[in-house]
Parts: C-alpha cells; sequence; structure tokens
C-alpha cells in the first residue's frame, strides 16, 4: 500500500524531472521539426554534455550548473561542422540516410567515450545533488528545482528565439518550405546547420543537468533517446511548449508508475503511453504552429 | 437563381451521384455546405465555382480521399458515404488530380497495370497487355509506354492519369481541374478527349476553371460558391447568368466567349520614346538548364531593360517556370550566363540572388502556412532596416488592402486570390529590381485575376522592371511591353505586344498549333 | 527513360545476378561436403546467411513497399521466444519449431498493423523503434518468461553444421519469397503503395492489406531467424533477442549494401559480418570502425555497395563500348 504522501512525492518529483526531461528532448523536437532529421546521435549528444561537465568541475571546480551554456555552445560549435560536412550533402537522398548517418556518428562516439573515458559509471557530484526541499507537506530534491527552473528557463528563450526574431521566422518557414524560403531570401543550409547545432546545444545542457542529478555511463545516451522520442512525440514534432507539456505529463507517470509498480515499470509506462498517443493522435496532444 | 425541381420518385437511377446534406467541416471552417446535388448518369456535367467554393473538396468527398462530415453520398442509388477510396473505385469511380499525381518512378503502362492489378490480380499477361494497349491507343499515350512518368510534361500527364483512371471501367469518371495549366492548343485535344470517353454509358464530372472546356463539354453544370450550390441548369443558361457572373466569372467573359472582344479597356500606356536607351538590367546568353536528365532550356538569349514588362508565353513543357527558376536561381544552370544589374549571376544560390535584387513570385504561391500573414511579408525584407521594412509594407498594404486586414492571420486561412496576393506583396518586400511572375492566375477565378492584374499594372506602371509568366495570353500581353515565345526551350519569337495581340497568324503558328506537347 | 537510366539498370541488374550466382556457389558446398568447412567457418556462414535473412526481409518491407521499420527486434525477440518455449515443452523437430516462431511473428504484425500503418513516413521509422523497445521491457519485468534472465534451451544443443543446414534452408526460402516478391505483380502494388498510397487508393489498391501482406511475410522471415539465433545460443534474454542492435544493425546492413536494390542486403551483410570478424581482434575500436565506414559508405555511395559497383560497371561498359555519352 503506497501512502499518499508517497505519491505526493512523487507527483511532484516527477513534475520537476519531466521539466528537466523536456529540455533534453528539445533539441530532438527542433531538428525533427525544422530539418525532418530523426536524430540517432542525440543520445550521445546528451552524454557528452554530461561528461564535458564533469570534466570541468574535475578540472577547474566549477560548478557545471553556471556553466551550461558555456558547455551548450561548446557541443553546439562540434555539432556544426558534422551537419555542414556529414549530413547536409545527404539531404537529397532522402530521409534514411542522414539518419543512419546520425546512427553511425552516435556509435562512433559512444565507442570514444568508452576508450577514453572508460565504461565507469559517473556522476557530477554536487552537495546540493542530494538535498531535499520541503514545500509544504510535499518533500523533491532540491536540485529537482534548480534543474526545473534551468530547464524552462532555457525553454522560454528558445521558444522567443523562435517566435519572435528573424532567426526563428528563417528557421520556421525553412521547415514549412525550404525552397520558397530560398526564393525569399532565407540562406536555408546556414539554417539547418545552426538548428542543428542548437539541437545539440541543448542536448548538451540538458545532458548536464541529467549527470548532476542521475549517474551516467557511455552508454546512457539510447536510453534518453527513446524517452526523449517519447516526449516529442506527445508534444507535437517541433512544438516548443508542447514539449514542456509533454515532458512534465511523461515524467508524472513514470514516477507514478515507479512508486505504485516498482521501479522497472518507469520506462514501460512511458513507451505504452507513447505507443497510445502515436496509435491515436501521432501529431501530438497539442497543436502548435511553432516551427 | 436558376434551380432545378428535386427529382423525387423511384427514379433514383436516374443520377449517377445524388447527394444529401453534405457538408465537410475542418474545424471551424465549412467547406462543404448541406449540398444536395443530382448529377444525370451517361452525361458529361460541369461544376464550377470562385476559388474557395469547395470543388475539389467535393471530388474529394465523392471519390472518398475525404470522409464528409454529415450527410450521404449516393452512388447510382447507393449510400457509399463511409466507403474508403480503394472500394469507390473498385466499384468503378474514378478521378484525376488537379495536380497530376502519377507514380513517378514506374512507367506509363506500369502506372496502368496498378489499377488493372489491384482489381484483376489473376489476369492473363495477355489479356493485360492487350487491355492496358489498347487505353494508351484510346488516351494518346500508345508511343510512350515505356517513359518513366517522372520524365512526361504536363499534357501527358493529365492524359496518363485519364488513362490510369479509365483502366478501372469506371462509370464515373471526375476530372478535377484537368484543364489548367494547358494553352490552347492543349485545351483543344483535351475537349477531344473528353468527347470521346463521353460515350453515354460513362459519367464524367468535370470541374473546371477554364470556361471553354465547360462549354464545350458539358450540358449541364453547378456552381458552387463558399460551399454551397449557387445555381445549376443548362450550361448556357448558366453561364449567361448575370448572378454567377457577379460571383465568378467577372467582367471578362461576359456574353460571348472570344477573347478578343473584352469589354474591360485595355490600360493605355504607351511606349516610352526613351526606352531603348535605358540601361539593360538582366542579360541572359545561351543559358541551358534541366532537372536531373532532362534538359529544358537549350540555350536561351533574353535581355530586359530597366522598367520593361515582359511577358514569357509559350506551351507547357516548353520550359517558362524552369526560366523562372533558372533566373531566380531555384535551379543552377548548366551553361551560359546571367548577368543583373553588371553582376555574374550565374553561379549564385537563389537567396544570394534575391539580396542582389532578383525576385521571384513562385508558381503555386508558396506561402509560409505556419506564418501570419504580415510575418510572411517580413522574412522576404532581408537586411532592411526597421523604417524601411515599415514603408514596404505599408505599400503593400495599400495595393493589397484585404492583406491588411488579415495581417495577423496564418497563411492557412487564406483564400486561393488571397494567397496570390500575399505571394506578390512577399515578392516586393526586399526592394527589388526585377519580379519574376510565374502562373499568377493558375487556379484562380477571373473575377480574381482582374483584381491582380489591376494591382500589377500599378506596379508597372511606377517603374517596376518584370517578367511575367502566364497561360493567359490576352492579359499578359495586355500588361507587358514585350512578349517573347518559349518553344522547345528556346525563344521562338520575340517582339512587341501590341504586334503579338493582333497579329493572329503569328499567335495560331506559336501558341495555338506551334506546341506539340512534349 | 533515358539511355543513361537504362544502362545504369542494366548494369546493376547485371551486378545482382552475378551476385546470386556467387552467393550460392559460396554456401552450397557447405551443405554439400559435410567436412568441408571448419566449426569456424560453419560458424561465420551461420552467422552470415542469418544477417542475410535478416536483411532481405527488412529490404523487402522498406525498400520495396517503404515502411522503414527500427523495430526488427521485436519479430527477432518473439520468434526466439516462441522457440525456446516451443522446444522445451513440445517434442515437435526443430524445422516446424521455425516455422512456427515464423508464425508467430506473422501474427504479432497482423496485431499491431491496424495501430502502427496510422502512421507515415517518419512516425512510422519512430513507432516502431519505440514497439521494439516496449516490448523489451515487457520482457524484462513480465515474469511468465524469465524475466532479466529469460530462458534456458532443455534440449539437445545443435551442432555448428545442423545449424548451417537450417538457415541454409531458410535462407533458400527467404530468396526464393524475394524473388517471387519483387518481381511480381505484387511488387508493383507495393511500389505504388510506397510511392503514393492516397494516388494508388484511388486507382482501388487496398493499401492496408498491400502493407500488411508485405509486413507479414517480412515479419515471418525475420521470426524465423530469431528462432534459430536462439536455437544457437540455447538461451534467450530481453536485451540480447529484443535489443537496439537488431533494429539497427540490419538497417545499417541494408542501406550499405543498397536499399531497395534486389541484392542490396546480401551484399550488405556480408560486409558487416566479414568486417566484424576482421575487426575480432580490436574489440575496442570494432564498433567505432563500422561506424565510421557507415558514416563513409553512406555520404559517397548513397545507394550502397551495389549501386556503387553498378555504376563502376556502367562506367566500365561505357568505356569499353565507347560510347559517349553527353
Amino acid at each position: 500500500m503506497v501512502s499518499l504522501e508517497a505519491i505526493a512525492n512523487s507527483v511532484a518529483s516527477g513534475f520537476l524531472l519531466g521539466g528537466i526531461l523536456a529540455l533534453t528532448a528539445l533539441g530532438l523536437s527542433i531538428v525533427l521539426g525544422v530539418m525532418r532529421l530523426v536524430n540517432l546521435a542525440h543520445g550521445v549528444f546528451l552524454i557528452a554534455g554530461a561528461y564535458v561537465g564533469f570534466f570541468l568541475l574535475q578540472a577547474t571546480g566549477v560548478d557545471p550548473i553556471i556553466a551550461l551554456v558555456p558547455i551548450g555552445v561548446v557541443i553546439g560549435a562540434a555539432a556544426l561542422p558534422v551537419q555542414r560536412f556529414l549530413l547536409e550533402p545527404l539531404t537529397k537522398f532522402g530521409p534514411e540516410a542522414p539518419m543512419m548517418t546520425t546512427f553511425g556518428i552516435a556509435i562512433v562516439l559512444e565507442n570514444l567515450f568508452v576508450l577514453y573515458f572508460s565504461a565507469d559509471t559517473r556522476s557530477i557530484e554536487r552537495d546540493y545533488a542530494t538535498v531535499p526541499l520541503l514545500l509544504g507537506p510535499v518533500s523533491v530534491p532540491l536540485v529537482y528545482v534548480f534543474g526545473f527552473v534551468i530547464s524552462v528557463g532555457v525553454i522560454l528563450i528558445v521558444h522567443a528565439i523562435v517566435s519572435w526574431t528573424s532567426f526563428g521566422r528563417d528557421l520556421r518557414a525553412s521547415a514549412v518550405d525550404p525552397g520558397a524560403a530560398a526564393a525569399v531570401g532565407v540562406d536555408v543550409r546556414r539554417v539547418h546547420a545552426l538548428t542543428f547545432a542548437l539541437g545539440a546545444a541543448c542536448a548538451a545542457a540538458g545532458g548536464t543537468l541529467i549527470g548532476i542529478i542521475f549517474s551516467f555511463t557511455p552508454a546512457s545516451g539510447a536510453n534518453y533517446l527513446l524517452t526523449d522520442f517519447a516526449i516529442v512525440v506527445l508534444g507535437g514534432m517541433g512544438n516548443i511548449f508542447g514539449t514542456l507539456v509533454g515532458g512534465i505529463l511523461l515524467g508524472v507517470l513514470q514516477s507514478l508508475a515507479g512508486v505504485t509498480l516498482g521501479d522497472g515499470y518507469r520506462d514501460l509506462v512511458g513507451l505504452v503511453l507513447f505507443l497510445a498517443v502515436l496509435a491515436v493522435r501521432p501529431q501530438g496532444l497539442f497543436r502548435g504552429h511553432a516551427a | 437563381m436558376t434551380g432545378r425541381a428535386a427529382s423525387n420518385g423511384d427514379l433514383s437511377s436516374d443520377f449517377i451521384i445524388e447527394t444529401r446534406g453534405l457538408t465537410k467541416r475542418y474545424g471551424g471552417l465549412v467547406a462543404i455546405d448541406n449540398v444536395n446535388l443530382s448529377i444525370p448518369r451517361g452525361e458529361v456535367f460541369g461544376i464550377i465555382g470562385p476559388n474557395g467554393a469547395g470543388k475539389s473538396t467535393l471530388v474529394g468527398l465523392i471519390s472518398g480521399a475525404l470522409k464528409p462530415s454529415s450527410g450521404t453520398i449516393l452512388y447510382d442509388g447507393v449510400d457509399i458515404s463511409a466507403l474508403p477510396a480503394a472500394e469507390r473505385a473498385r466499384r468503378g469511380v474514378g478521378r484525376t488530380y488537379q495536380i497530376p499525381r502519377p507514380f513517378l518512378d514506374m512507367t506509363v503502362a506500369e502506372n496502368l497495370e496498378v489499377a488493372l492489378y489491384s482489381a484483376k490480380p489473376f489476369i492473363s499477361a495477355r489479356s493485360a497487355r492487350e487491355q492496358v494497349n489498347a487505353t494508351l491507343t484510346r488516351t494518346g499515350l500508345a508511343r510512350e509506354a515505356d517513359l518513366i512518368a517522372r520524365n512526361l510534361p504536363l499534357l501527358r500527364r493529365k492524359r496518363l492519369e485519364v488513362a490510369r483512371a479509365l483502366m478501372l471501367d469506371p462509370r464515373l469518371l471526375l476530372l478535377d481541374e484537368v484543364g489548367a495549366g494547358l494553352i490552347d492548343a492543349e485545351v483543344s485535344e483535351l475537349i477531344e478527349l473528353v468527347h470521346s470517353i463521353a460515350d453515354g454509358k460513362t459519367s464524367i464530372v468535370i470541374i473546371e476553371h477554364v470556361i471553354r472546356i465547360v462549354r464545350e463539354c458539358c450540358r449541364q453544370l453547378a456552381v458552387l460558391h463558399i460551399g454551397a450550390k449557387f445555381a445549376e441548369g443548362q450550361t448556357d443558361a448558366a453561364l449567361a447568368d448575370k448572378e454567377v457572373a457577379a460571383i465568378y466569372l467577372g467582367t471578362a467573359h461576359r456574353d460571348d466567349s472570344t477573347s478578343q472582344s473584352r469589354i474591360w479597356t485595355a490600360p493605355n500606356h504607351s511606349v516610352n520614346p526613351g526606352a531603348s536607351r535605358r540601361d539593360v538590367l538582366l542579360r541572359i546568353t545561351g543559358v541551358t538548364a534541366g532537372y536531373g536528365q532532362a534538359r529544358v532550356l537549350t540555350g536561351v538569349d533574353l535581355e530586359v531593360k530597366t522598367g520593361e514588362a515582359v511577358a514569357i508565353l509559350g506551351t507547357n513543357g516548353a520550359g517558362k517556370t524552369t526560366l523562372a527558376n533558372t533566373i531566380s536561381g531555384s535551379v543552377r544552370a548548366t551553361g551560359g550566363n546571367i548577368i543583373f544589374d553588371g553582376h555574374d549571376v550565374t553561379n549564385l544560390p537563389s537567396h544570394l540572388r534575391l539580396r542582389r535584387g532578383i525576385s521571384h513570385c513562385m508558381e503555386g504561391r508558396r506561402i509560409f502556412a505556419t506564418l501570419s500573414v504580415e510575418e510572411n511579408l517580413l522574412i522576404a525584407a532581408r537586411g532592411a532596416d526597421r523604417s524601411v521594412r515599415q514603408r514596404r509594407l505599408e505599400e503593400i498594404y495599400t495595393l493589397f488592402p484585404a492583406l491588411h486586414t488579415r495581417r495577423r492571420n496564418l497563411g492557412t486561412s487564406l483564400s486561393g486570390g488571397e494567397q496570390q496576393m500575399l505571394a506578390i506583396g512577399r515578392s516586393l518586400m526586399s526592394g527589388p529590381g526585377l519580379v519574376i511572375f510565374d502562373e499568377i492566375s493558375l487556379g484562380l477565378a477571373p473575377i480574381m485575376m482582374d483584381r491582380l492584374y489591376e494591382a500589377l499594372q500599378q506596379l508597372r506602371d511606377s517603374g517596376l522592371t518584370m517578367l511575367i509568366i502566364e497561360q493567359d495570353v490576352d492579359r499578359a500581353l495586355d500588361l507587358a511591353d514585350r512578349a517573347c515565345v518559349l518553344e522547345r526551350g528556346r525563344f521562338a519569337l520575340s517582339g512587341a505586344a501590341t504586334e503579338m495581340r493582333s497579329d493572329r497568324h503569328l499567335r495560331r503558328l506559336y501558341l495555338g498549333e506551334g506546341g506539340d506537347d512534349e | 527513360m533515358t539511355q543513361k537510366t537504362a544502362n545504369l539498370r542494366r548494369a546493376v541488374r547485371n551486378v545482382e545476378q552475378l551476385a546470386g550466382i556467387v552467393i550460392a556457389a559460396v554456401f552450397v558446398p557447405g551443405i554439400a561436403l559435410p567436412n568441408l568447412l571448419s566449426d569456424y567457418e560453419l560458424q561465420i556462414g551461420f552467422r552470415i546467411m542469418l544477417y542475410i535473412v535478416l536483411a532481405e526481409a527488412w529490404n523487402l518491407l522498406a525498400g520495396y513497399c517503404g515502411l522503414v521499420s527500427l523495430g526488427s527486434a521485436s519479430f527477432v525477440g518473439v520468434g526466439a521466444y516462441v522457440l525456446v518455449g516451443l522446444l522445451n515443452h513440445t517434442g515437435i523437430p526443430v524445422p516446424m519449431a521455425v516455422g512456427i516462431a515464423g508464425l508467430a511473428g506473422a501474427a504479432l504484425a497482423a496485431v499491431v498493423a491496424p495501430a502502427v500503418f496510422r502512421l507515415r513516413g517518419l512516425y512510422f521509422t519512430v513507432g516502431t523503434l519505440a514497439l521494439g523497445e516496449a516490448l523489451r521491457m515487457l520482457m524484462i519485468n513480465v515474469p511468465w518468461f524469465g524475466g532479466a534472465t529469460g530462458l534456458f534451451l532443455h534440449v539437445d544443443w545443435p551442432s555448428s553444421r545442423e545449424l548451417y543446414i537450417y538457415v541454409f534452408g531458410l535462407l533458400c526460402v527467404t530468396e526464393v519469397t524475394l524473388s517471387v516478391g519483387t518481381r511480381s505483380r505484387l511488387s508493383i502494388l507495393m511500389r505504388a503503395v510506397r510511392d503514393d498510397e492516397d494516388a494508388a487508393a484511388q486507382v482501388g489498391v487496398r493499401a492496408f492489406r498491400v502493407k500488411l501482406g508485405t509486413f507479414m511475410i517480412a515479419s515471418f522471415l525475420m521470426s524465423a531467424a530469431g528462432a534459430l539465433q536462439a536455437y544457437k545460443l540455447a538461451a534467450v534474454e530481453p536485451y540480447g533477442m529484443f535489443g537496439l542492435q537488431w533494429s539497427v544493425d540490419v538497417l545499417a546492413m541494408v542501406i550499405i549494401g543498397g536499399m531497395g536494390l534486389r541484392y542490396g542486403p546480401v551484399v550488405g551483410a556480408v560486409f558487416v559480418v566479414l568486417l566484424a570478424e576482421l575487426l575480432a581482434d580490436y574489440p575496442e575500436l570494432h564498433v567505432a570502425i563500422t561506424g565510421l565506414i557507415l558514416i563513409v559508405l553512406i555520404r559517397f555511395a548513397p545507394k550502397g555497395l551495389v549501386g556503387l559497383l553498378g555504376r563502376i560497371s556502367s562506367l566500365l561498359a561505357r568505356r569499353l563500348a565507347g560510347v559517349h555519352l553527353v
């Protein structure tokens, strides 16, 4: 019998964790929505962010949580040439070729991580990672709150960029009709490259947060890839707020499943929900007009 | 409004199609509104109406591609409202698409085989070949049996779609705007084809904007307006009806069908005596271009002076849109030079050509459906600072007040005519030196074309250099200073518009019989 | 069709026929002459043939019918578990058990088809991925099938030669199925569905049935292959039999070999297995190098190795014939 208190805690933690997961899924959503690219390397970008955060802490003692933006920028910058030279030339061959290339990148990077960083489980050790916060009757880990606030902040910033800047306009136009976008002056190749970089940056930032909260290995990326796909489909491809809501929904459901059914069922429940949504409403739960 | 008494009684088999209370809603938008239509069997029946009237939606509902929100459809007396498209096809409902969709990576013969094998999977090879060949001959495609559909020009693709539908042995054939994009000679061929199929057993429904086809093929028609049936009756009577003219035909087609005696006055622009001394803005020499294996442009030379309006005419497949795309950069020229404003832009990608001043109002409008009207406009004003952007926006809103009203609406919610206005406005936002208007009248009702061409006239009078690619020869010649006729990828003829307009022989040669459709 | 295209098609077909003959020549001797191959060679042969079966099945589904699935693992796993269950609890002979395992896969395909076919394109791919993963997690959590530890085979374990013969039988069935499937009238309907499902419906093609038929055939083959793999390992567990690597490896093989080409999967499967053997001495780098080769091949030979060979051979043919194409 699970106590009401445990359930309340679980819902609250799930809510906050879901917001953090939404950040990890954001990059995937944008790339899917704008470039119609199934980025199977998304998971390794995430883990790359976690590793950078880990080594940053080790080397300089700087808390990665404040260095999220630079970490994102670094990974994003690294992703730019990947898109330019490996993915862009393949766009005329249909969607499978770039997808498989991202898979190739994923396994190469994962293997390199094992080679250079070993397969050991790592975790970015911060004191606040284990401190609970009491919000009334409910207790949640403090770091979840930090993570949630940061994630929502980043999501809002990205939304603002996409909806109100001229780059965002170019991005949305390229998603709808790249040929017409080029005809009105949009440098579609540049938009795609920057979108991919942005996606990688968001993944890396989310990954750093994950690295602080949970432990990770070179192979962890695949799990998050799947969870993130679930969130993207729930929220609608390219729909930024939808991703946030989808993430929270998934977080809450997973938490409840873990507390009531057992830890092994967390991921299963997520996947079942994912399949149900795909079967009933594949365009996502929300109709958005984002990218 | 002419009406027809509802046929009560058990003679429902008089009609091949009956719709009762047929309605189709997309969220808040009602595309087809409670339509009761009875289409007589064994005849050629026309459905006309302005853009957004719901004609294509109606075709989709009858063919099964769309599910009705309410109401019923009877096919030969049987309720097919819930039947999926494939089943309707098997019962003899065939259709063609507004923009032809043959199976591009299959040969012409294979396209027909698809229809044959799905219905009769065990038919003998010899029988299959016979039936396929018979249909190919009937639709004039016998020579192209082994050609890949992708390589067919527009009229051939339309024939292929008709042939493919004929393989179903249809009792009902729905032809959806099959005349769109064809020039006079091709329209004549199409009318012949329709006549050859109309054998009294097959019922044909023609949805059209090209009035000539409706006049020469359909005995009766129905007029749709804003999703509802506005009028119906005998063709001549309906077309002569004043109210129908008001909503749809515009002034251009009143009374007589010959396009010469039009009521509206041709705009009085005289050729500027200083024209020949004006600078050459665009110079194209020996340009060749194509798609994949196909060579479309085989050596084009063109000079356009600042302030000129040049009409580009020619048959389908001659290369008009390819030329537009090559000038604007969507298609890379394989040979030759393009010099714009003194700069060689031959190898420049399209977004950079826009920044140089070449703007392309693309065929099919291509507006960004998920952006608002204003965003669609702003996105094209690259690099201009705020005050300039505002000024241009205002100019466009003055030119097209409807856009101002709808400026916050998303592209998806605009009608065809409004989308075209938006596309034209968007092409002006960058302050271009040259604008290419590519088939802006395609799929629009004559009354809308009047409005757009008035706008174009204003632009012309303000000194904008423009290339106008048009199917509607008369309108193009009324607007332009010069006209050039493309034939098989090269300019075969060019001259002053006034000459072209009045020289019947020239027109028949190059715009009438001149085009074999390859 | 232009001359160039016609030449290319002919060249590719020649390569394909050659490939078919070579493959037969390579694998048949192992059966005919019992002691010709060593145990190690028999095992490699087994792996190659098994992968060919999987790749061929996937190519039928994705290359010819347009259903790009990342859920092959579902069927491999189902076949594996069904076989172990059958052999442990009934005394039926192995070939029959493999056949039933295949049917189980086809049944799974039929069950999920109505839901999964509502998804088009990208969504279908992602949906099948989720399906595979969901099944894996189900198997981990549900105790009846052994949970995370899985099940063990309680009958006599097979010899390498036995396995070789069984998989060769399956390969023959596969090749016949593929040849029939890709040259028959069904293939025209499949291609129509792949190219434009709505237009196909409008000319009377019951797209759902065409897709279902193809899906069931492909799933049957994949499940049969999974069954043989289980027989070889004499054990099944969720990570191994429902793991993502099945789905992705199969995709990689077909893309490397050439998707939508008749013998692309064969070439791809052979290449991947031989590469793995070559790199067996460098286990740390094996995956990375495979990934790099994958990336490079996709970048420079998007029609796969078969397409590349086809281009080379048509180039050579032109040179030899002295034909000067513009």
